[in-house]
């Protein structure tokens, strides 16, 4: 029987084996050693959400900090998907930074494990609409910091930004496609122009302007980097702003217990 | 003299014409009447549609108009001018489908108000323009393109024209009872053609809150069924979805009725069709390594 206490058992030899795996390729390091230790760490913590699932007698999606193991789990495992891809060097540090924050956010609030979910959360589409927008937002982040990088020092990385957006994009237009499917099984329609679905139409509207617009007119740079911030803000407005928006109060259904 | 083809500026230009109009259409007639496109007429304005999309696409040869709708430079400022119109709807707080907007500009009723229908509309029409294009050279690398474009088409359209074919009923059973009425969102009284009895209503609060209502639907054509209807896990009987809706919060596990949401939804399929053909084309955006 296994538990949330032996999570660090797992969880700090996976990291280990991705950071240095991450430490490796950053210094341009030998790219199968970099691959059998992420795969290393991947089948490290996977153990340890199987032998969950196993002790639990049931899939370990349904609180929030299950659903946070499994972002832990796929951050790395998509940072080494983008790798083996485009052979971006920073990519794995990246993944691998924003992995460890979700496994210490579930090492040091233990109490969060035993909440229960409210019914309608209570679903399998919760999970990879959760994970798929996550990973969407890692990814557009990396874009806008580049983005803001290249306004700041005028580099050309302009082909990496354009690449991470386009798969930020895909993520993006799933997890909003899940959303659709789940909330037609859980409330009958699959869009209800809540607050949180309006700003994701929003958000994926701009995101689709910057790619259009990419292949429109690849030789201006500076509009399509200052659209690519403002494309950011709608994200973090539809993420969590619309906490804040007073025209969002009280009426999205997004806003179980914070 | 040869005059010179549209570009970037002319798609601003239609745009800011699109939003004029129906500023002015809003003005004069109000906001849409959602409530008219029922069936038969949204069959009717489908057809129209695409009979106009194909009418367009054959004289593309010969009007130069039609053959810049389905470019990016006019396809970019349809796109924006909908981003920025969502983004208004996101920032004004909007009042419950089917009440009147509460300022005299309409906005607070944004899926009602005739610019945003409009600026839709414009890109429908764009979307389904560079579809026929691509359509009529077929080629396997267009597959992704058409998954995308031909997605989001069919979804957005049937969506909106199916919506308001849509029927959204609540029906109130008591344990032992069967019910036939339903009550819409007007509290407005409809017999139904499905029958449903409920035998028990319960409230499990391990491993996970649940609640559960043990029920038999029955049909006008006799068919039967005896399931147990949860949240998330609606039952399909007769072309209506029945879910879990609500119950006496009060009384919770000793509830003596249950409340069902019904629903008949006759456009879904292609609202499917149209989401799935878009996950593909999504994998497909993920799996290119260049555009």
């Amino acid at each position: 029987m296994i538990s949330w206490s032996e999570l660090w058992l797992f969880a700090l030899p996976a990291w280990l084996c991705w950071l240095a795996a991450a430490l490796i390729s950053l210094s341009g390091g030998w790219r199968r050693t970099v691959y059998l230790l992420m795969l290393g760490g991947l089948m490290i913590f996977g153990t340890y959400i199987a032998l969950m699932w196993l002790s639990l007698e049931r899939p370990p999606l349904r609180t929030m900090g299950e659903t946070r193991l499994w972002y832990s789990f796929f951050l790395p495992l998509v940072g080494l998907m983008i790798y083996s891809r485009w052979h971006y060097r920073w990519i794995l540090l990246f993944s691998t930074l924003l992995s460890g924050v979700f496994i210490c956010i579930n090492l040091m609030k233990p109490e969060i494990h035993s909440k229960l979910m409210m019914p309608a959360l209570q679903s399998p589409w919760f999970a990879p609409h959760v994970i798929v927008y996550m990973f969407a937002y890692a990814l557009m982040g990396a874009s806008v910091l580049m983005s803001v990088w290249m306004l700041c020092r005028r580099r050309d990385e302009m082909a990496a930004i354009d690449n991470l957006t386009r798969v930020g994009l895909s993520f993006i237009t799933v997890g909003m496609l899940f959303g659709a499917l789940w909330a037609k099984e859980a409330w009958g329609t699959y869009w209800s122009w809540d607050p949180k679905e309006t700003w994701a139409a929003a958000t994926w509207l701009c995101y689709l302007v910057y790619v259009h617009l990419r292949r429109s007119r690849p030789a201006e740079v500076q509009p399509a980097l200052l659209w690519q911030v403002f494309c950011f803000l709608c994200l973090q407005m539809c993420w969590w702003g619309i906490n804040y928006l007073p025209s969002a109060q009280g009426v999205s259904v997004h806003t179980y217990g914070g | 003299m040869k005059s010179k083809s549209w570009g970037t500026t002319e798609g601003i230009l239609v745009c800011c014409g699109i939003v004029a109009a129906g500023g002015l259409l809003q003005w004069l007639a109000g906001p849409v009447r959602w409530e008219l496109m029922s069936r038969p007429v949204n069959g009717i304005v489908l057809a129209a549609m695409l009979a106009c999309i194909l009418l367009m696409h054959l004289l593309c040869g010969r009007v130069r108009v039609f053959r810049w709708m389905s470019s990016l430079q006019a396809g970019i400022p349809a796109i924006a001018t909908c981003a920025l119109l969502t983004i208004l709807m996101g920032v004004t707080r909007q009042v419950p489908s089917e009440h009147i907007p509460t300022e005299p500009i309409g906005i607070t009723a944004m899926l009602s108000f005739w610019p945003f229908v409009l600026a839709y509309v414009w890109l429908m029409l764009l979307v389904g323009m560079v579809c026929m294009t691509r359509l009529s050279h077929p080629a396997w690398r267009n597959v992704p393109f058409l998954l995308n474009h031909l997605g989001i088409f069919l979804a957005l359209v049937a969506g909106t024209l199916g919506n308001a074919d849509m029927q959204r009923l609540y029906m109130t059973v008591e344990e032992g009872k069967a019910e036939r009425l339903a009550v819409d969102a007007k509290h407005r009284r409809h017999e139904m053609p499905i029958t449903v009895e409920l035998h028990d209503f319960s409230m499990v609060e391990k491993p996970t809150m649940s609640f559960l209502s043990d029920v038999t639907v029955q049909t006008r054509s006799g068919i039967s069924v005896r399931d147990t209807i949860r949240v998330n896990k609606p039952l399909s009987v007769g072309g209506w979805k029945i879910y879990q809706y609500s119950y006496n919060e009060e009384k919770g596990n000793l509830s003596e009725y249950s409340v069902f949401e019904l629903v008949y939804d006759p456009w879904l399929p292609l609202v499917y069709c149209g989401i799935f053909m878009m996950l593909a084309g999504a994998v497909c955006l993920f799996i290119k390594n260049k555009w």
